[in-house]
């Protein structure tokens, strides 16, 4: 089987005022289709610019990056959608209109790309919103308007970089279930990125724990549990108490 | 009910001044202080083009003055704003000469501007470009600095090339301050030509109160001024209904 996301080698340095940051070394990473494969390390350890590689944003160094096979040489909204940490939704386009931007920017007809939008809001829970600018949103709704961004284009791998980062932690309990929903349905590769432990154990089918910075791989954790998990079981508090070793370990180090 | 309360207000503040104009100027000298009694009729004279059979002539004058040097303005000040502002180079090279230049009283530079350009309509077009130039290339510079880093990221992964980017993202996104800086041009173009005629030249609106104040014919220049007054209040609401607009669609 072809691995959805296959990440060999790769590195990233930027450069800053104060030099050169090595923010990836050597980072090989495969990811098979319909996983649900989740990045966790301290902050500044490259999973946004791991990310940034497989969605065509951030070019690398070093390595190389194929997506479905082929390697990435930009973004490919065909193939890659993208969601990030701050939603980034157009203030002056309604809830409608934000869905169907990635729609609009493939050509698709507007009478096609408002029926596939329009259909997307009752799972999104935002029926009632579909005509509502972001400012009139709470966080989770907006959250949820991006991610219907991303659905809408219908592309076989979705990239999230800490979408829920910005929630309050009882709307990102219920945004993790919303999403695992929706993942379940659709069955489609989720490559994410997140700080919560929780989340992490909660969603995922492997998580991958990386260094601080240079990020490296430290251990891949393969979560093989049924959903809905139960997060209390004997099990799952094991887990936890491993992969928070393992990223106490590492949180520890960047923060000197 | 609100906006008719205000409107009545301002009638209110608007017929005192007139009354405490019209009392002082009695009192003092009626041909310095012009009491509105005075002009009134002069208004009269004016619009029947009895005072000046050329005022037809010379609003047109003007009016084609601004329109070509507010058009000038527009096509220098977004090509300029643009090419500093989407070019990291030029925009370090020359932001901040055009922040300095817009410092410095524009007025000091008509006198070369007349040397250049004559004493006729290309002298006040010069100077009303000038004035206009300034607020729409700072306002493009502006909004363009405006535009969120995200919005442009998330278009170009879903999928969108430069110029679509401009297109979709930059040019909403920077709607407002751009139509702001539109109509503050606008009105600093009127500025521009109006005080260029005033200065020095045989047509236009300007002149025809510069003929008036030299005359000592204060009645007659208060009725010209007046007549400026309604065509600079015109452009400005014109402009306004269009900032409204604008508004309206990119609010954030």
């Amino acid at each position: 089987m072809t691995p959805s996301i296959l990440v060999e080698g790769v590195a990233k340095r930027y450069a800053t005022a104060s030099g050169p940051v090595e923010a990836l070394r050597e980072v090989s990473l495969s990811v098979d289709p319909g996983e649900f494969c989740t990045l966790i390390g301290p902050s500044g350890c490259g999973k946004s610019t791991l990310l940034g590689m497989v969605g065509g944003l951030v070019p690398p160094d070093g390595g190389r990056v194929l997506v479905a096979g082929r390697p990435v040489s930009g973004p490919d909204p065909g193939r890659v959608a993208s969601v990030f940490q701050d939603p980034g939704l157009f203030p002056w386009r309604t809830t409608l209109e934000n869905v169907e931007l990635g729609l609009e920017l493939q050509g698709v007809p507007a009478a096609r790309r408002r029926q596939v939008a329009t259909d997307l809001l009752e799972p999104l829970g935002l029926r009632d919103f579909a005509r509502k600018y972001p400012r009139e949103l709470s966080g989770g709704m907006r959250q949820r308007v991006a991610i219907g961004r991303a659905l809408a284009i219908d592309a076989p791998i979705v990239l999230m970089d800490e979408p829920f980062g910005a929630l309050d932690e009882q709307t990102r309990l219920l945004m993790g279930e919303w999403l695992l929903d929706i993942w379940r349905r659709t069955r489609k590769t989720v490559l994410f990125v997140t700080h919560s432990l929780h989340e992490a154990l909660a969603l995922s089918t492997r998580v991958v724990v990386m260094t601080a910075r240079p990020g490296r791989i430290k251990s891949v954790l393969g979560v093989d549990m049924p959903y809905p998990r139960a997060m209390d079981s004997a099990e799952m508090v094991a887990l936890r108490a491993g992969l928070w070793a393992e990223i106490r370990e590492e949180s520890l180090r960047a923060m000197q | 009910m609100r906006a008719g309360r205000i409107a009545l207000l301002r009638l209110a503040i608007l017929a005192a001044a007139l009354a405490a104009w019209e009392a002082a100027a009695r009192a003092a000298s009626p041909l310095l202080y012009v009491p509105p009694s005075a002009v009134v009729p002069a208004l009269g004279r004016l619009l029947t083009l009895e005072s000046y059979p050329d005022l037809p002539a010379s609003l047109a004058l003007t009016v084609r003055e601004i329109a070509v040097a507010y058009g000038l303005a527009i096509a220098a000040g977004l090509a300029c704003g643009f090419a500093l502002g989407l070019n990291r180079l030029l925009g370090r090279a020359f932001g901040p000469i055009l922040a300095a230049l817009y410092a410095v009283p524009a007025v000091v530079w008509y006198p070369s501007l007349m040397l250049f350009f004559g004493l006729d309509a290309a002298s006040k077009i010069a100077f009303g470009f000038l004035l206009g130039f300034f607020p729409i290339a700072l306002a493009v510079l502006a909004g363009i600095r405006q535009v969120s880093p995200q919005l442009v990221t998330v278009a170009r992964a879903f999928g969108a090339r430069p110029p679509t980017v401009f297109v979709k993202v930059m040019v909403p996104a920077m709607l407002f301050t751009l139509v702001g800086g539109l109509r503050t041009g606008l009105a600093l173009t009127v500025v521009g030509v109006i005080v260029g005629e005033i200065l020095g030249s045989k047509a236009g609106m300007g002149a025809l109160i510069n003929h008036a104040y030299g005359l000592f014919r204060t009645a007659d220049y208060v009725a010209l001024v007046l007549v400026t007054v309604a065509l600079v209040v015109a452009s400005d609401a014109l402009a306004s209904l269009v900032e409204r607009r604008a508004g309206r669609w990119t609010e954030s």
